[in-house]
């Protein structure tokens, strides 16, 4: 059941600000509903206490994708479906491209939007990896305060991130890539649609002559929230991407996803998956 | 709680009505417009037995919140058939076996019909694709891809 609220409309990013700094602590932003309606449903505790309904979902401000100086600006209220389908995000940013086409069915992506989606911060977040190895930072507003941060400090726990009740993600950046990278996402859910995903990975490389001149390592839902894994990226670099070492950076994953989860019911089963999913992508890219 | 005026179009006729602000547009599709062809299956936007068309696009009406479709244009099923004509994609569906129980229909529909709204010519994998949001628990979904089909592509079609 949807419990009783009092439904905002803003028609500006101001009014926005507005309504965030009257109502801040009892109120949500309502963008697609994807997350918080079947959040009321199952009398999910994230939403217990909220009162008022701020909907931003169509808000031009929050919707717009635009190139500046080199780098994609994407309005935080964008939808999956308008994400996909954008000629510079499928040029670009072809890893986040490709994981929105995977997220849910279209009728949820015409509606979920991409901040709602790293808000909401649930550990299988499908934008998270490649916004991470896509180096993205986002632009935090409320009413007395503007930031620019990078997503992964803003990131903390599952479905906790910095974001005070006051404010709002307006949009997220993403810096020109360098030349040569060449990416794949890859997912593991269930079922190939409307599936919470089991892994993802988002790797990003630059190969020269058999060599990893750079490589970006994130993966989701194997960690209580997504992650770059520093540490194997530098392991990685400058190392000839032969398929010993392919499988050394493999095993070293699931040891570094070991040391964060400790053994749990699932790593019988996901370890091994993930540590040979991995393996194929790095395959896949480096040779 | 408060009520709120919402005024949009259903069918390509013009409504308005005053509901509290937690109803969702299925409820009020179903409950103050009459128009029960849209059904409630899971309300949490798994099953796409709640598919309707708005401003072009398919979705789940049990997510969006009735204020939400203020100043929209929907399309349920009961706006497929022209009066008495049904839409090719209902006489298919009817012709190729894809109704059996018919609780999941309208729901396809409207996601095939978003589709070939969009896509005039899709392959399986495209239609597949279209319907991936929408359950059928008794036909195992080869009559309904099948009745897309047709439609998108009719035999002897001049």
């Amino acid at each position: 059941m949807i419990p009783e609220i009092q439904y905002i409309k803003p028609t500006s990013l101001n009014e926005v600000l507005q309504a965030l700094a009257n109502y801040g602590n009892e109120a949500r932003l309502l963008a697609g509903g994807t997350d918080i309606i079947p959040g009321f449903h199952i009398h999910s505790r994230r939403f217990r206490d909220v009162r008022t309904l701020i909907d931003i979902s169509g808000l031009p401000e929050l919707t717009t994708i635009e190139e500046r100086e080199g780098a994609l600006h994407i309005g935080a209220a964008t939808t999956f479906s308008s994400l996909m389908r954008h000629p510079l995000v499928q040029k670009n940013y072809p890893l986040l491209a490709r994981s929105a086409a995977q997220i849910g069915s279209v009728q949820i992506r015409n509606r979920a939007t991409v901040a709602g989606n790293f808000v909401n911060n649930a550990p299988c977040a499908d934008s998270v990896p490649p916004l991470l190895v896509y180096d993205a930072r986002i632009v935090v507003q409320s009413k007395t305060e503007s930031k620019e941060l990078p997503l992964q400090d803003f990131l903390l726990k599952p479905y906790r991130t910095q974001l005070r009740a006051d404010e709002i993600v307006e949009k997220i950046i993403l810096p020109p890539l360098p030349k040569g990278m060449r990416g794949d996402f890859y997912k593991l859910g269930r079922r190939r649609s409307v599936a919470i995903s089991r892994i993802t990975l988002a790797v990003l490389a630059h190969m020269q002559d058999g060599i990893i001149r750079e490589i970006r390592i994130a993966s989701g839902a194997v960690t209580p929230i997504g992650k770059r894994f520093p540490q194997l990226e530098k392991m990685a670099t400058g190392q000839k991407a032969d398929s010993d070492f392919l499988k050394e950076l493999a095993i070293k994953l699931g040891e570094e996803v070991l040391n964060v989860t400790g053994l749990r019911w699932s790593t019988a089963y996901k370890l091994p998956v993930l540590q040979q999913t991995f393996y194929q992508t790095l395959k896949r890219l480096c040779q | 709680m408060e009520k709120i005026n919402i005024q949009f179009t259903v069918n390509g006729q013009n409504v308005s009505v005053e509901v509290p602000p937690n109803k969702r547009l299925l409820d009020v599709l179903r409950e103050d417009l009459g128009l029960t062809g849209t059904k409630e299956g899971c309300d949490v936007g798994e099953c796409g037995a709640c598919t309707v068309v708005m401003n072009g696009e398919a979705v789940h009406s049990c997510l969006v919140l009735a204020p939400q479709a203020d100043g929209a244009e929907i399309i349920t099923v009961e706006g497929l058939a022209e009066g008495e004509t049904l839409h090719p994609l209902q006489k298919n569906f009817l012709e190729h076996g894809a109704v059996q129980c018919g609780f999941c229909i309208p729901g396809m529909l409207m996601s095939s019909y978003a589709l070939l709204k969009e896509n005039p010519n899709p392959d399986e994998e495209e239609i597949k694709e279209a319907i991936a949001g929408n359950l059928c628990r008794c036909t195992g979904y080869k009559q309904i891809i099948k009745a897309v089909k047709v439609t998108a592509n009719p035999p002897n079609h001049s």
